[in-house]
């Protein structure tokens, strides 16, 4: 068991070395600091359960070494001690956390029963600190600093918001139904700049909750337009967690697939910000370290009682001030002033994390298979309040919305939330996230560790929101994470709208025209497209792309012919939902929009040279044939190919020429089994299983790629787990709701990989990994 | 060829009918030139037996009411539920908690012998109904929606998740924030919050969601305040039906 470990402030040697001997034998780890300054920067590099802290220190004081403590690593429980006790002082330690108040000289029994009682109500914690692995993503641009403080009057306030009025939207906070909400605000008397939280956040001035990403003409002189909006617009008085959720959404809308829509509104918004002095009692953003923000933001202003302090943090800010000069240099007394009501807002948060926020993703990895989802999700009404109200949330559904007259309409994307009962669902009916257990832990883990890992920043940042709005009291990440606390300083990378070049056809699909048409079966058919200016598609076998049928939707299709073909391609589909039955009744000539390829495809680089062993079961054969035509064209590069095919019954077969070309060629070895005969089959007779024990292969050089229904890898995995195939080289491709295909509408995500850009193939090591999956 | 629609009602006021009238001068004109219509009584006279869309409004709540929809499901193609009462029964169902005879003769006192009368039930409990237009009174945008969809072909994207959702999207503040009590957590959006944007909160007219939690919501309703009977009464004005019927 992990010892606990005492951290012991004093600057008197032997008041140090005496306390250190007596908790020595008492059991527990413990390290001295001299002054108050050794005290932080021990602890930014170790975690202590417990801090015994004097008072009176020489340069930084006990107070303000519990200040900062509260701050950055408010799970430390800290016992003052003292030979000057007064009330004052007393007080002012219990207001900032402080769980004892002990007057020196004291015994040694005393602290040591103290410091047990308190250690009583917290786990042991391990002393190392689990380093957060984070993608590496490009640096978009070098951000620039341009800090620096004035002091502004009211009245001047009042004619900046009166400048900004007369060009642009002014977005700011303003009361309603006893909450505030942001709105658009005519008059600087309308505005609030003193409020605790408002009830939505002001993302919705960048992710709106319903927006047109493309506009649309049906039939085939198909049109497509992207559809921008980029009106100015200036959030006014945005407190600092909400600017730190902003800049978690350039992250996600920023980099990969850089967002049209998103990017000209980043552009086109102003964003002042203001210090929240007033938490919200469910508040929790001290532990997350959004508190304060020195990024992010035009300007922020301070609130120091007759006037406002403004930080400018960008260049765009300090030309709002230079205008007429407004502002003037603080003096000494006003940057004491800012310090001390941050100071008083900080002391006023109630609730606070118990465990180092870098320890969270470990924590909640740890943390899967606990009972606790199943308990605490029992009473959740899966009815979406939590992520709509969340500022860190942007997962969205699109959908297309035509014209009575069916000749136009548009594309159009809204929110949704994975807490939502059909999010994961696919068309063919299955759900990925089917009970509100599953969602409710995917939602926390999204909040604790996905999100970090994968754009380097806390997916919560503690405004408190989703637990105001939970009916059932079971939102709040904070219950949640339960023992948590901050990271390791995260990295400071600002997304500039104005750097980023956005994908302006993002969502905007090519135009194609269907040149043949052939039934498979009476529910599948095989298409064939060639892009209207006649461009390949340029694909690897494996990867998918989103079609569209004009105001129908869009689907996600996986490709079922070879690169190799020339000038175009070939996409199996079964008639399964709108876009497909679309699909089905379209004539040869027909035009669709395609978006992508998508995807990464299957490694064919580490297939070269390989025995292949492909297993395709129903229409799994789909994306494998892209893979089978591909090793055909090019079959000096690899070594044996095994091809292993199943179908429910006779009749279900895919592709019956070509299977009947394989059975032949000396190229492939190729075995095929039903699992259900009728009169007219001579084959054999079985689930797919059962044909892996009849063949013979070398685990060494040989990989596995399967594809086919969800059901199937199990059974298949199992049986080439007993040809001692390692994890390694079984290959899979697996069925997700791609939605966007770029890595945005979160639909696919197996915890926290997005199917659509990592996957859609995994090996089985990769799969193993991901504990949704299989 | 433009489909031929034909509009019918139940046990209903007709108000969602009425509500289809309110389209804009310019939707109505769209839907004109997009469908036939050939039976829609507050509108017109004539009347055609020969149609592909039914549009049916109201609950059946007499024996004799069962083979007239008997007979629009086998002349139409499409069936489409048009309002609470035809979808989940409605406010008709309110009746279902009476002993029938009681029912009558609340209502018709001493000429209650000269009506028959039913436990109320949505017209999915008599045929198969293929798309719902929910609400009390329906969301004429919705309307359109299954519309446009029936002429493309495609089903109708319908939510499938609660009312919270759409409240949320539009701002509002909540309902038991302010002190009042909600059936939003457990209700089929797709009104976009509209009673709860007006000030007032949800009724539950459009119906329950697939899977809904009603043990959580029960529970919460009861911890802001609601006894158990009125927990009950509130369910009851749109939501007994599944009682009803099974």
């Amino acid at each position: 068991m992990q010892k606990h470990s005492v951290l012991v402030v004093d600057d008197e040697p032997i008041v140090l070395e005496s306390i250190r001997d007596w908790l020595n034998e008492a059991g527990y780890q413990v390290a001295t600091a001299e002054t108050g300054e050794q005290a932080l920067e021990m602890v930014e590099k170790q975690d202590f359960s417990v801090m015994v802290l004097d008072l009176r220190l020489p340069g930084k004081t006990g107070i303000k070494v519990l200040k900062e403590i509260k701050a950055e690593r408010p799970w430390i429980k800290s016992i003052l001690i003292t030979a000057y006790p007064s009330t004052e002082t007393e007080k002012e330690a219990r207001e900032l956390g402080a769980v004892d108040y002990l007057i020196k000289p004291f015994a040694p029994d005393d602290l040591e029963k103290l410091i047990n009682e308190t250690l009583s109500s917290i786990p042991p914690e391990p002393t190392t600190i689990t380093a957060v692995e984070t993608r590496p993503k490009p640096l978009v641009a070098e951000v620039v600093e341009v800090k620096k403080s004035f002091v502004i009057t009211k009245e001047e306030l009042k004619s900046l918001f009166d400048e900004l009025v007369k060009t642009m939207d002014v977005v700011g906070v303003t009361p309603r139904e006893g909450k505030y909400v942001y709105d658009r605000i005519a008059s600087f008397e309308d505005l609030c700049l003193g409020y605790d939280v408002t009830v939505m956040p002001p993302t919705k001035y960048l992710l709106p909750e319903k927006e047109t990403l493309v506009s649309l003409e049906l039939g085939d002189e198909q049109k497509v337009e992207p559809v921008i909006d980029a009106s100015p617009r200036a959030l006014f008085g945005v407190h600092p967690y909400d600017i730190k959720a902003i800049e978690l959404l350039d992250e996600a809308f920023m980099t990969t697939h850089p967002d049209p829509n998103y990017i000209a509104r980043r552009r086109n918004t102003l964003i002042i910000g203001v210090d929240c002095l007033e938490p919200s009692p469910k508040s929790f953003a001290s532990s997350m370290g959004t508190h304060l923000t020195e990024t992010g933001f035009d300007l922020l202003l301070t609130d120091i009682g007759k006037d406002y302090m403004v930080t400018v943090g960008s260049e765009r800010g300090a030309d709002l001030l230079e205008k007429p000069a407004k502002v003037r240099e603080p003096t000494g007394d006003e940057i004491a002033k800012q310090k001390a009501v941050r100071d008083a807002a900080l002391a006023k948060y109630e609730l606070s994390l118990d465990i180092a926020r870098e320890r969270l993703p470990k924590l909640l990895e740890d943390s899967y298979d606990t009972p606790y989802w199943e308990e605490r999700s029992e009473s959740c009404l899966s009815c979406g309040s939590c992520v709509m109200v969340c500022p860190t949330c942007f997962c969205f559904d699109v959908e297309d919305d035509v014209s009575l007259n069916l000749r136009d309409g548009e594309r159009l994307r809204h929110w949704d939330g994975c807490v939502l009962q059909d999010f994961a669902r696919v068309a063919t009916g299955e759900n990925f996230r089917h009970g509100k257990a599953s969602r409710f832990r995917h939602r926390i883990l999204r909040k604790g560790k996905y999100v970090l890992e994968r754009y380097g920043m806390v997916g919560c940042v503690g405004c408190g929101r989703c637990a105001t709005a939970c009916l059932a009291d079971i939102a709040s990440p904070l219950e949640a994470f339960n023992a948590l606390a901050e990271a390791a300083k995260i990295k400071d990378v600002r997304r500039i709208a104005g750097d980023v070049i956005p994908e302006t056809e993002l969502y905007v699909p090519r135009p194609a025209k269907l040149v043949t048409v052939v039934e498979l079966t009476p529910k599948e058919k095989l298409f064939e497209f060639r892009f209207t200016d006649s461009e390949g598609l340029g694909h690897r076998p494996g990867q998918f792309v989103e079609i569209s049928v004009m105001g129908i939707g869009e689907a996600p299709i996986s490709i079922s012919s070879s690169p190799t073909k020339d000038g175009t391609f070939q996409l199996a589909v079964r008639n399964v939902g709108n876009v497909t039955a679309a699909l089905h009744g379209l004539k040869k000539g027909s035009t669709v929009g395609i978006r992508g390829p998508f995807g990464n495809g299957f490694p064919l680089e580490a297939l070269e040279g390989k025995d292949l062993l492909l297993i395709a079961g129903g229409i799994g054969l789909f994306p494998l044939r892209s893979l089978i035509q591909h090793t055909l064209d090019s079959r000096g590069a690899f070594g044996r190919v095994i091809l292993l095919f199943g179908a429910r019954s006779p009749a279900e077969r895919l592709f019956v020429d070509e299977l009947a070309t394989w059975s032949h060629s000396p190229d492939i070895e190729f075995h095929e089994t039903v699992d259900r005969g009728d009169e007219t089959w001579k084959g054999n007779v079985g689930v797919i299983t059962t044909l892996i024990p009849k063949i013979e292969i070398d685990p060494g050089k040989t990989m596995a790629v399967v594809v086919g229904p969800p059901i199937m890898y199990r059974f298949v995995i199992g049986e080439l787990k007993k040809k001692d195939l390692p994890d390694e080289h079984i290959i899979l491709s697996l069925e997700r709701r791609m939605k966007c295909g770029v890595g945005k509408c979160g639909h696919c995500q197996i915890n926290g990989v997005y199917v659509c850009q990592e996957g859609p193939v995994f090996t089985l090591a990769e799969i193993r990994k991901l504990r949704e999956a299989v | 060829m433009k489909p031929k629609v034909a509009f019918f009602d139940f046990t209903c006021c007709e108000g969602c009918q009425l509500d289809t009238l309110n389209l804009t001068g310019e939707e109505l004109v769209d839907l004109l030139n997009a469908v036939d219509i050939v039976n829609f009584r507050e509108v017109k006279t004539e009347r055609e037996d020969d149609y592909d869309i039914a549009f049916v409004e109201g609950s059946i709540s007499r024996e004799s009411e069962i083979p007239r929809l008997q007979q629009i499901r086998d002349h139409a193609r499409v069936v489409v539920a048009l309002g609470a009462c035809a979808c989940i029964g409605g406010i008709n169902c309110l009746k279902n908690h009476l002993p029938m005879d009681e029912a009558l003769r609340m209502v018709y006192a001493e000429d209650a012998k000269y009506y028959d009368t039913i436990p109320a039930r949505p017209i999915d409990a008599v045929i198969s109904v293929d798309f719902y237009v929910r609400g009390c009174p329906i969301n004429t945008a919705e309307l359109l929606k299954v519309v446009k969809a029936l002429l493309l072909d495609k089903k109708p994207e319908i939510p499938n998740y609660p009312v919270c959702v759409e409240c949320k999207m539009a701002g509002n503040v909540c309902v038991f924030e302010k002190g009042m009590t909600c059936l939003g957590p457990v209700i089929r959006a797709g009104c976009n919050a509209i009673c709860v944007s007006s000030g007032r909160y949800c009724w539950g007219c459009r119906g329950l969601v697939d899977d809904p939690n009603i043990a959580s919501e029960k529970d919460i309703l009861e911890k802001y305040g609601l006894t158990v009977e009125q927990v009950i009464e509130k369910f009851k004005i749109y939501n007994t039906v599944a009682e009803v019927t099974k």
